[in-house]
């Protein structure tokens, strides 16, 4: 009887002493919404998690939706037999027949959990090493740099994981460990990357962006929706609420200093963002910001639009280079949708030359000219909400 | 709400009489063209009816061929493809569609020369230097008919007769992209033209189906190789229902022709008459096709103004996107016109087709008014 199981390795997990079993719990979960409807049964067992009796046809999908899962540390599709030498050979060898034809080399490499079993890893791996010489001429031993390792994992309740091949998994914590945070996704490269990191440190994360409709098109809502719903296929769902500023803009472009335009925006952005958080339970704000990048994201710039919230704002980008962000936004896939050419706030308002260093004192006297409360309550009156779900 | 379609130019509104026409064919008739029981051998011939009737339209039976293909991109690329030879050189120019210009740019990177005429400010080809460019290695001359986003009428014949006069002592295919003027106005299919594209939906056909027009006796070589369809020109099974709706709708649009050039010169002039002179600047007036008409909210944003009219039920479209990637920003034809930015900012364009009505145009224009005041009142 040969059957292919999955085995699912966590990591750091283990290193949250009394809080682990609560880890466990939310990552067990989080695998399952995960992997939705895929019929499986997925039980833990010593250090990691076993997902058996699936089709045979659905483990590749299966390996692609647990790579994706914050906390995965790595996994193994493996095949699943009782402990006895012949039959882990007659195993291997069905597989080596399949795939090495040419001429490579191979390692055996041995974990025995069960004792009783006669004989030792290292001598589970020369016996079985020996029998794959035997038999295949084509193939020897190299224990440095083989082009096949194969794993035996000997457990104690009589059976046998034999893999080939160890996939990495996407590694951090499992998302709503670390507590809820609010993202400002804009349509650009950064605030995805900055909201797969903190996700990938297990927060949960919800996303806030501001569109101005009809100065922005259509395409550029969908883009921004089609990035929450690639943030969706990490952290299991987004809820993505999204405001017109459009008035908000008008009022500045009318009452206040054209140079000023973005830094009380963004002050707006930030507020209102505030606000949503405080009444949804979340506990902070999170930005794609970088320090220098553009005029809004200098020391003054970012103090400037920090004084308008109480709770702390996560910038995980702060101190990253441009090449540094796309390079990761590439690996997560959101790249390709970031440079599609829509805008996310239009530019009709922007200033040739923004304040580059804003005075706070300054800012705030010049927004006296507007009806700031009112503002952001009409700001928030024609507030929208979708969901993305896995 | 209420939408009044003013893109026509990008495609219109599926001829429901031609559809039901050719309904046959995707039911009782649904038979393989290729097939030589006579189920099939009737779908053949109703297709090769209709391929003769294609080149009736034109006047061309004598003089051209007619393939049916999946679109005018195709039918363009196909005649790139075919006329282009290294060490010789294509003439192309800046007011091209998409699907002339980049299989040119496409070519030009492998290594061909291919050689961009200017435009003239009203929009059309400026002939002198179309000219200039060509000599005795050129293989290809590609001119439209009517350009999609000014609306200038280019006058083929005349360039084609010029292109061959230069071209004596050469083969030089002249190629024209018909797409805007096919079945919109009165035309016979000059002898001096070696291709002339079409595309379907575009006068009431559907999305996915189109022709070529070529010159009898031109080895003329396929783009897609398959089981010989299209007399070898276009290899895949025909997509049968398409290409007779397609024939319908032509065969429609031919039939009253004149009555409907005369609805849209009233559209557009009425238009042009009513739109606030403060407002609005009317671009490329001279020789221009009375289905496009391009203006320019000078100082305001083409696309804000697009997305308002779209909120009061006008579609139309713009020679300016909102994005500050210089790459996007601009339309390429509407900035080879030298205009200026402010003005090329705020260009709309408005596109009438056979359902067009007057009534229509009387209430975009006063949108169209009231839109852009609307829009100037907030900006100023």
């Amino acid at each position: 009887m040969m059957e292919k199981v999955i085995l699912i390795r966590y990591s750091e997990m283990h290193l949250k002493g009394q809080n682990r079993k609560i880890f466990e719990k939310i990552f067990m979960k989080n695998l399952k919404l995960a992997l939705g409807d895929i019929p499986y049964t997925l039980v833990q067992i010593k250090g990691r998690y076993l997902l058996e009796n699936f089709n045979s046809q659905d483990s590749n999908k299966i390996v692609e939706k647990v790579k994706r899962v914050f906390g995965t540390h790595s996994i193994s599709v493996a095949t699943k037999v009782k402990s006895d030498i012949d039959i882990i050979f007659q195993c291997i060898q069905t597989y080596l027949k399949e795939y090495c034809l040419t001429k490579q080399t191979f390692k055996i490499q041995t974990n025995r959990a069960d004792k009783s079993f006669p004989l030792n890893s290292m001598q589970i791996s020369s016996t079985l090493g020996g029998m794959v010489l035997k038999n295949f001429k084509n193939l020897a031993v190299d224990v440095h740099n083989p082009d096949y390792l194969i794993n035996i994992d000997m457990r104690e309740n009589g059976f046998t994981f034999i893999s080939y091949a160890t996939i990495a998994g996407a590694g951090g914590l499992p998302v709503g460990s670390s507590g809820k945070g609010l993202l400002l996704l804009s349509g650009g490269i950064d605030s995805p990357v900055a909201g797969h990191m903190i996700a990938k440190r297990g927060m949960e994360i919800f996303c806030i962006h501001f569109h101005s409709y009809p100065y922005t098109n259509l395409q550029a809502r969908q883009k921004v929706e089609q990035l929450a719903k690639l943030l969706s296929t990490y952290t299991g769902k987004i809820q993505l609420y999204l405001i017109n500023v459009t008035d908000i803009q008008e009022q500045i472009h009318k009452l206040c200093p054209s140079e000023m335009m973005i830094t009380i925006l963004r002050r707006f952005m930030i507020a209102i963002a505030d606000k949503l958080a405080k009444q949804i339970g979340i506990q902070t704000l999170i930005t794609g910001e970088n320090l220098g990048q553009v005029a809004s994201q200098t020391i003054e710039g970012i103090t400037s639009s920090n004084a308008v919230t109480s709770l702390p704002v996560l910038r995980p980008l702060i101190g990253f280079d441009k090449e540094e962000i796309i390079a990761r936004a590439r690996a997560i896939g959101s790249f390709e949708i970031s440079i599609l050419p829509y805008e996310d706030c239009c530019t009709v308002f922007l200033p040739k030359h923004p304040l580059i260093k804003p005075k706070l004192a300054e800012v705030e006297r010049a927004e006296k000219k507007l009806d700031i409360e009112k503002l952001i309550l009409a700001a928030f009156e024609n507030m929208e909400v979708v969901e993305f779900k896995l | 709400m209420q939408i009044i379609y003013l893109d026509n130019a990008a495609t219109t509104i599926p001829d429901s009489k031609a559809t039901e026409q050719a309904m046959e064919f995707i039911q009782d008739k649904f038979y393989n063209p290729s097939a030589i029981y006579r189920q099939g051998i009737f779908v053949h011939t109703a297709l090769d009816n209709a391929r003769e009737g294609m080149l009736q339209f034109l006047d061309a039976n004598r003089t051209h061929n007619f393939i049916f293909t999946s679109c005018g991109t195709e039918s363009n690329n196909q005649v790139f493809q075919f006329a282009v030879k290294s060490n010789k050189n294509i003439v192309v120019n800046l007011g091209e569609h998409p699907s002339v210009y980049n299989i040119a740019k496409h070519l030009e990177q492998k290594g061909y020369e291919v050689r961009y005429a200017k435009l003239a400010r009203s929009g059309a080809v400026d002939l002198e230097h179309l000219l200039s460019l060509v000599d005795d290695k050129t293989t290809l001359v590609s001119v439209m008919h009517i350009n999609n986003e000014t609306g200038a009428i280019n006058n083929i014949d005349r360039i084609a007769h010029l292109v061959r006069d230069k071209t004596k002592n050469h083969r030089c295919y002249v190629h024209v992209d018909g797409v805007q003027a096919f079945a919109k106005i009165t035309y016979n299919l000059s002898e001096n033209i070696d291709f002339y594209t079409v595309s379907a939906h575009k006068i009431g056909g559907l999305k996915g189906v189109g022709g070529t027009y070529y010159k009898k006796n031109i080895p003329f070589t396929p783009f897609i190789y398959g089981g010989g369809q299209e007399m070898g020109l276009r290899s895949g099974t025909e997509n049968v229902f398409g290409n007779m709706q397609f024939f319908y709708a032509t065969s429609n649009r031919m039939a009253n022709l004149k009555q409907c050039w005369q609805n849209v010169v009233d559209c557009k002039s009425y238009i042009q008459e009513y739109l606030e002179k403060e407002l609005f600047k009317i671009l490329y007036v001279q020789n221009n096709s009375p289905y496009i008409l391009t203006i320019s909210a000078v100082g305001l944003r083409g696309e804000v103004l697009l997305h308002m009219l779209e909120e009061e039920g006008v579609l139309c479209s713009t020679g300016s996107a909102c994005s500050s990637n210089a790459k996007y920003k601009y339309s390429r034809i509407i900035q080879a016109t030298s205009l200026k930015n402010p003005e090329i900012e705020g260009v709309l364009r408005l596109s009438f087709g056979y359902k067009t009505t007057l009534a229509e145009c009387k209430q975009a224009t006063e949108k169209l008014n009231s839109c852009a005041k609307k829009l100037k009142a907030k900006l100023l």
